[in-house]
């Protein structure tokens, strides 16, 4: 296999998790939500998501593809009830949504690691840090995937890849193509407007902040999936820090997004093959994997000026306000 | 008045915390109280039944101001840039940039104790001062989110220290960066007093320093006048004439002087090597600390001497009572989430406040 082909099917597994996680973060922030707790819905739908995989594996063995796909499911209910928690600090409390984003991250580390580990003793009777998922299974398109370079993208796909990219057309549709996505919109521009026509904005901005939660929870569970195969405090590394720059970047629209999220992805795979291929002992690696970090900072640099974030962001609503 | 208020947020928070540390304890089948009790043992705030020879209380007790040390400056400088209107949660990376830095530089060098130790203060200021200095720019120059760019130093922090380290500083044996040279650490370490083995931990005093000057520049300077009305008030700070760019600036240095020197006695104190690829949990810690002492130096004196118990006790408690330590830092989240949620709960006592005052009024009429 070429290394050209290694670093896009790499990338994509990279991509495409962090690309969801950004949506996600349009959504909320699009209806006037701060959301920089994507890292830890995320790390919180994995969780639930792990925990799920490993007792539907015990149930249904560890041939079977159920517990993969159900995993997801558990994932996306995780993700959006803790949402919910942000959602209730931000809307009903009232309380500063940078700080209760940083509170919920906290919040899902300390809980998840703590969980994990009193599960696996308390349950399964097994002192261990970590939730151990079965190596996710990949397939390769026949046919397509001899193309070279193009075919890459065909070649030793996880399945999530799929789910991931059907989903991210579902909610494109539903943000820009229907009243719902308008409305989800209009509460992050001009939320008076939204209430004087007789919407409930707090009711929206619920949605939208659980619909968040729901797409980290797909991301979390991607990750947990292609990066290590289990859920242990090595989650937490900040990718969903990395999708709130990419959806920056993206200046809050989801297929510029995208692009942001390539880069990314692409970068951090290049930057590995790019060790391997010169040979150099495996401390490097922790140059390389700056790269993602260091491209934020400079895109945001030469970006941020251009950036439009939605005008009500951040902002609790009050009536009474004009 | 609105102290009173602050105050009683702040003990409804914590005993939140508590009581929803004792449920889960109780539903893993152990007692809370013990395991409490545990905690103020760990930290030679109580007697445990028995010590190792030439250890005593009063050793606890001086291990757990060595300990909470790091968490004092930290928590002070996430409030200082809170001031600001910025959150600061780059203080991971930051106390490690400086740690590092002073590591290499000092610890590694053969100055004398009376050199060496006001050196390692310095670099840490200079090394965590510049860090926070130019996240400030960034936010004033280019209008990055500070949040977001403090991020991205922490983890490009970590993985370059870790790269040096590994490549230049390692030790072989405990795969963590070389001990460094007894002259430069902060702590005194294994000194006899009757008897007794102590550490003895020189930053506490200047951390004490540090509240007083910190309090002293925020509630009397024209400098803690002009961060607070950026903090505020952005716009109207400008139309006052004050140099909005200059004080975000500013409140980042500072903020990030103080994350210096909270790594500098926590890598150069507490311990005396650095652990490659490892973030500490002090800088999102002390966003906790600082919540719960309501951004105020004096606050944050007390939040620090109460959490730090959870954190700092929870080893021992772990090892009386086979509770996993990280019990510890629930404990500390459900505290943090309590205090964003504080307007929930001081609605409801408005209102059975109120309730109690209708009914009073009835009895009158």
């Amino acid at each position: 296999m070429s290394t050209i082909n290694t670093i896009i099917i790499d990338g994509m597994a990279f991509t495409l998790p962090l690309f969801i996680m950004a949506i996600g973060g349009i959504y909320s922030e699009r209806s006037g939500v701060t959301n920089l707790a994507l890292e830890g819905l995320s790390g919180m739908g994995a969780f639930v998501g792990a925990l799920a995989a490993y007792i539907l594996t015990q149930q249904f063995g560890a041939t079977s593809q159920v517990p993969y796909y159900l995993s997801f499911v558990f994932a996306v209910i995780g993700g959006a009830l803790f949402a919910l928690v942000h959602a209730l600090i931000c809307i009903r409390c009232k309380a500063n949504q940078v700080i209760s984003g940083v509170v919920i991250n906290i919040l899902a580390e300390a809980v998840t690691i703590f969980l994990v580990k009193t599960i696996n003793r308390g349950v399964f009777g097994k002192p261990s840090d970590k939730i151990d998922l079965g190596a996710s299974i990949r397939f390769t398109v026949p046919g397509i995937s001899k193309i070279p370079v193009l075919g890459a993208f065909f070649t030793r796909v996880y399945p999530f890849e799929v789910i991931i990219i059907l989903i991210a057309v579902v909610v494109w549709y539903l943000l820009y193509k229907t009243p719902l996505g308008m409305h989800i919109r209009a509460c992050g521009d001009n939320p008076h407007a939204v209430d004087a026509a007789g919407m409930d904005v707090a009711r929206i901005r619920y949605f939208a902040v659980m619909m968040s939660g729901a797409l980290s929870g797909i991301a979390g569970m991607a990750f947990a999936y292609s990066i290590s195969a289990k859920f242990s405090s090595g989650f937490f590394v900040g990718y969903g820090y990395l999708s709130i720059a990419a959806l920056i970047f993206g200046n809050w629209t989801i297929l510029p997004t995208l692009g942001a999220c390539l880069v990314f992805g692409m970068a951090k795979s290049a930057g590995y093959q790019l060790v391997m291929y010169l040979g150099y002992p495996s401390a490097y690696q922790d140059l390389v994997m700056i790269l993602p970090y260091v491209l934020t900072l400079l895109l945001l640099i030469f970006l941020s000026k251009h950036n439009h974030a939605p005008r009500a962001l951040g902002e609790v609503y009050d009536k009474s306000k004009r | 008045m609105k102290n009173n208020k602050v105050l009683r947020n702040a003990v409804i928070s914590i005993l939140i915390g508590l009581l929803a540390g004792a449920v889960i304890i109780l539903i893993l089948g152990k007692n809370p109280l013990n395991a409490y009790y545990n905690l103020l043992q760990g930290c030679g705030l109580l007697p445990k039944a028995k010590y190792a020879s030439g250890r005593g209380m009063a050793t606890d007790l001086l291990s757990y101001i060595d300990f909470l040390t790091p968490m004092l400056f930290a928590a002070l400088a996430v409030a200082v840039a809170m001031k600001a209107g910025l959150f600061n949660i780059g203080v991971a990376g930051q106390m490690l940039g400086a740690g590092f830095m002073a590591t290499v530089l000092v610890g590694y060098s053969a100055l004398p104790a009376g050199l060496a130790k006001p050196l390692v203060l310095l670099v840490g200021i200079a090394v965590g001062g510049a860090m926070g200095a130019l996240v400030g720019f960034l936010k004033y120059r280019f209008n990055i989110n500070e949040v977001v760019s403090t991020i991205m130093f922490n983890y490009i922090v970590s993985y370059v220290v870790s790269f040096f380290i590994n490549t230049r500083y390692v030790d072989a044996v405990s795969r963590q960066s070389k001990v460094i040279s007894a002259a430069s650490r902060l702590t005194l370490q294994d000194v006899m007093i009757g008897g007794y083995k102590f550490n003895i931990p020189l930053g506490f005093i200047v951390a004490i320093i540090a509240v007083f000057v910190v309090k002293f520049v925020m509630d009397r300077t024209v400098l803690g006048f002009e961060l607070k009305a950026v903090g505020l008030n952005n716009t109207a700070a400008r139309y006052a004439g004050i140099g909005v760019g200059r004080s975000i600036v500013l409140s980042m240095l500072i903020s990030g002087a103080l994350a210096g020197l909270a790594g500098v006695t926590y890598y150069l104190g507490y311990f005396a090597s650095i652990q490659p690829r490892t973030l500490v949990s002090t800088g999102y810690d002390a966003i906790a600390v600082c919540l719960v002492g309501n951004s105020d130096p004096l606050g944050i004196l007390l939040s620090t001497l109460f959490l730090q118990i959870i954190s700092k006790g929870s080893t021992y408690m772990s090892s009386q009572s086979g509770l996993e330590s990280e019990i510890a830092s629930v404990i500390t989240a459900v505290i943090l989430l309590s205090t964003t949620i504080s307007i929930l709960y001081a609605e409801i006592i408005d209102r059975i406040r109120s309730r109690r005052a209708d009914r009073k009024g009835g009895e009158t009429a």
